[in-house]
C-alpha cells in the first residue's frame, strides 16, 4: 500500500501528469484483492486502475512510462491508465468505458469455465458502474451459467461528484446482487484485512464451483476524481477521510501489534522511496513511442 | 460441388469448424434446440452439446461483450445478433473493446470473435430491417463481410471464424430461402476478396449482400436494352478489394454503386471516393434506400429500397 502511495506522488512529480485517476485511499482495495488472487487469475478492473496495476504486478517503471505515454511500458504507451493491460501478470485490463469491464469479464470468466483452468476471474468496478444496465445483464447471465466469477465494487463512494446516495436506487450496493441469488457481502475497504479475508471467502467458494459472489468493497477517494478535476466535496466530509486512510489504519494496527516501530516505518519508507526512484528513473530513460506505432497493431 | 439452402451452407460451415477447433462456440438467442432464428443453427446443439452451443438471454449488450472477454482469453466465440439493428446494443463491448483490444495492449491481447448478424428489410418494420454496415466499416480494427451467396456464406464465415481480430459477418433475411453452390470439399474465401459475377463492358455495378442479387436482376433487364453491366459482388466491405474493382472500373469506365442501406456516408460514397483517386475519369453514380427509417408497411418498404428497375434505370441515367 505504502508502494501505491508513492508511486501515485512520483507521478504527480512528471512534468506532464496527464489525465490520472489516482488510486489514492482505495488502495486496500487494489492490495487485497492482489493478496488472494494469483497471477493465474485474470483480473480486470475501471479506469482507475493505477494502484491495482501496481498490486498486480505491472513493473512500477514500465507502469510510469504506460501513463505517461512513453514506450517501455507493458502497452508501449499505447493504453495509459485507462486501458493499461499486462496478460503475463493475469491483467486482462482496465477500461476506460464505465461499466464497460463487466460483460467482458464474464467472457473471460466463461473461458476459464470452458477451458477447465480453475481460475477466478475478478472485475473491478467503481460505484459509478452499478447504475449502468451492463451491470444487471452480467448479473444474471452470471447467476445463469454460475461463471467463476467474483464481481467487486471498488466503492469509493462517489461518482465523479455523484454521491452512491443520490445516483443509485437502492439501500446498499449489494441489494443489486441478491435477487440473481449471488451471494454478497459489504466490505470495510479501508481494512486491507477484511478485504484479504472477504475476497479469500469468496474465492474459495468460487473455485469450489459455487459460481459467482459480489462484493461492495467500500473505502475512500482521498483526492478529487483526477488530476483534471477540482474538489467539490465538503470539506468537513473530505477532512475526515484522514481516518479512514488504508495506509493509516492499517499502520496503527501493525504498531499497536508491536509489529512495527518507527525504525522499522523508517526503513520500509525508505526501501520503498528508493525503488519509486528507479522507476522515475526508467521512466525518464524511456524512449517516446516511434509515431509510425500510431497505426501498428490495428 | 453441392446445392444448399443459404441456412445450411452455414451450417456447414459452423460445424466443420466446431470440429476442427474445440474452441469455437456459439451464444445466442433461440440458437440451440430451436435451431436458430432462420433455421441456421440446426442441429449443431444436438451434435456439440449444451456448452458450445448455448442460449443468451434477450440481452446483445453482455452477449457480444462475453463474446469479447472469451475471445481475449482463449475461445473463439461466434455470437448471434438476431436483428443487426439490435447490434447497436452491443456496439460499446465491439467497438470500444473488441476493435481496440490488440492495439491498445500492443499486440498481447486479440479477440478473434465473430458477430453474425442479419440485416435487410423483409417487412418487419424500422428496427428489424436496418443495414448499417458502414457504421461499422468505419471502425479501426473491425472486419466487415456481407456475402450474397451460399458458396461465400460458407467459405466466409469458416475464414472469419479462423481470423485474428473481430469479425462482423452480416447475411441477409431475403437471403436464407435463396440455394447455391457449395464446393463439397472444405473450402474456405479469402477476406478481402471481391468476386466478379458478371461481365459486361458499359458499367460496372458494385453491391453487397442481397443487392448482389438485386443488381443481377438489374444487369439482365439492361442486357436486353444493349447494356452490359459488369456486377462486383464486394463479399468484404473491410477490407475493400480496390484491386478487383478499380481494374473493372478501368474496363468500364463508369461505375454505380449500390446498397440497401442509407446513401449518406454509405458504402457507395466511401468506395466512390476511393474508386475516383485511383482510376482516371470514372463517372459514378450511388443508389441507396430513401432517407427514411424502414416501414412495415411492403408498400412503403418498396418505396425505399432499391430493386433492379430503379438500379437500371440509375445506370442508364449514369451512362447518359
Amino acid at each position: 500500500m505504502l508502494e501505491l502511495r508513492v508511486f501515485e506522488q512520483a507521478l504527480l512529480r512528471q512534468p506532464k501528469p496527464g489525465f490520472q485517476l489516482l488510486s489514492r485511499g482505495q488502495e486496500a482495495t487494489a492490495v487485497g484483492v492482489c493478496t488472494v488472487l494469483a497471477a493465474s487469475d485474470p483480473l480486470l478492473c475501471s479506469g482507475r486502475s493505477i494502484g491495482i496495476a501496481l498490486a498486480r504486478g505491472v513493473p512500477a517503471g514500465g507502469l510510469l512510462a504506460e501513463l505517461i505515454g512513453k514506450d517501455g511500458g507493458p502497452n508501449r504507451g499505447r493504453a495509459g491508465r485507462a486501458h493499461v493491460s499486462m496478460p503475463s501478470v493475469g491483467l486482462y485490463g482496465a477500461h476506460g468505458v464505465v461499466a464497460g469491464n463487466l460483460s467482458v469479464a464474464a467472457g473471460v470468466a466463461l473461458a476459464q469455465q470452458q477451458l477447465q483452468s480453475g481460475a477466478v476471474t475478478c472485475c473491478l468496478f467503481g460505484d459509478g458502474a452499478c447504475g449502468a444496465g451492463a451491470l444487471h445483464e452480467t448479473l444474471n447471465v452470471a447467476a445463469l451459467w454460475r461463471l467463476p466469477l467474483l464481481l467487486a465494487c471498488d466503492n469509493n463512494g462517489y461518482a465523479v461528484s455523484t454521491s452512491v446516495r443520490d445516483g443509485l436506487g437502492v439501500e446498499r450496493i449489494v441489494d443489486f446482487a441478491l435477487p440473481f441469488g449471488i451471494p454478497a457481502r459489504t466490505v470495510d475497504a479501508t481494512d486491507v484485512d477484511a478485504v484479504v479475508d472477504a475476497v479469500a471467502e469468496a474465492a474459495a467458494a468460487i473455485r469450489a464451483g459455487g459460481g459467482p459472489r459480489f462484493l461492495d468493497l467500500r473505502s475512500v477517494r482521498l483526492g478529487p476524481h483526477s488530476t483534471l478535476t477540482k474538489e467539490e466535496r465538503p470539506a468537513e466530509e473530505v477532512e475526515s477521510f484522514a481516518q479512514s486512510d488504508p495506509l493509516r489504519v492499517y499502520e496503527n494496527r501493525l504498531r499497536q501489534q508491536g509489529l512495527l516501530d518507527d525504525a522499522a516505518w523508517s526503513a520500509m519508507q525508505a526501501r520503498v522511496q528508493a525503488r519509486i526512484a528507479q522507476a522515475e528513473r526508467f521512466a525518464a530513460d524511456a524512449p517516446w513511442p516511434d509515431p509510425a506505432e500510431a497505426v501498428l497493431d490495428v | 460441388m453441392s446445392r444448399l439452402f443459404f441456412r445450411e451452407a452455414l451450417a456447414r460451415a459452423m460445424a466443420e469448424e466446431m470440429a476442427r477447433d474445440p474452441r469455437v462456440i456459439l451464444m445466442g438467442q433461440d440458437i440451440a434446440e430451436h435451431g436458430g432464428s432462420y433455421a441456421e443453427t440446426r442441429g449443431l446443439f444436438e451434435r456439440f452439446g449444451p456448452s458450445r452451443v448455448r442460449n443468451t438471454p434477450v440481452a446483445e449488450a453482455v452477449t457480444v461483450g462475453l463474446a469479447a472477454g472469451a475471445a481475449a482469453a482463449g475461445l473463439r466465440p461466434l455470437a448471434f445478433i438476431t436483428y443487426l439493428d439490435f447490434l447497436m446494443l452491443g456496439l460499446d463491448p465491439l467497438v470500444n473493446y473488441a476493435a481496440k483490444l490488440r492495439f491498445k495492449s500492443a499486440g498481447q491481447l486479440t479477440a478473434p470473435m465473430v458477430v453474425k448478424a442479419t440485416a435487410g428489410a423483409k417487412g418487419q418494420g424500422p428496427t428489424h430491417a436496418q443495414s448499417i454496415e458502414p457504421w461499422l466499416m468505419n471502425v479501426p480494427g473491425l472486419t466487415v463481410l456481407a456475402p450474397s451467396t451460399a458458396g461465400d456464406a460458407y467459405g466466409l464465415l469458416k475464414s472469419a471464424l479462423r481470423a485474428s481480430g473481430p469479425v462482423v459477418y452480416i447475411d441477409h433475411k431475403r437471403l436464407f430461402p435463396l440455394g447455391g453452390t457449395v464446393p463439397d470439399d472444405e473450402q474456405t474465401i479469402p477476406i478481402g476478396s471481391a468476386a466478379l459475377r458478371r461481365d459486361g463492358r458499359h458499367l460496372t455495378i458494385v453491391a453487397h449482400s442481397y443487392m448482389s442479387v438485386v443488381a443481377l436482376e438489374a444487369a439482365a433487364l439492361l442486357a436486353a436494352s444493349g447494356i452490359e453491366a459488369e456486377v462486383v459482388d464486394l463479399r468484404s466491405l473491410w477490407p475493400i478489394d480496390w484491386q478487383t474493382l478499380a481494374d473493372s472500373c478501368r474496363r468500364t469506365g463508369h461505375a454505380l454503386f449500390v446498397e440497401e442501406g442509407q446513401e449518406v456516408c454509405g458504402v457507395g460514397a466511401e468506395l466512390a471516393f476511393g474508386l475516383r483517386e485511383r482510376v482516371d475519369g470514372l463517372r459514378v453514380a450511388r443508389l441507396g434506400a430513401r432517407r427514411a427509417p424502414v416501414s412495415a408497411s411492403p408498400v412503403l418498404e418498396a418505396y425505399t429500397i432499391p430493386d433492379a428497375p430503379r438500379v437500371a434505370e440509375a445506370a442508364r441515367r449514369l451512362l447518359g
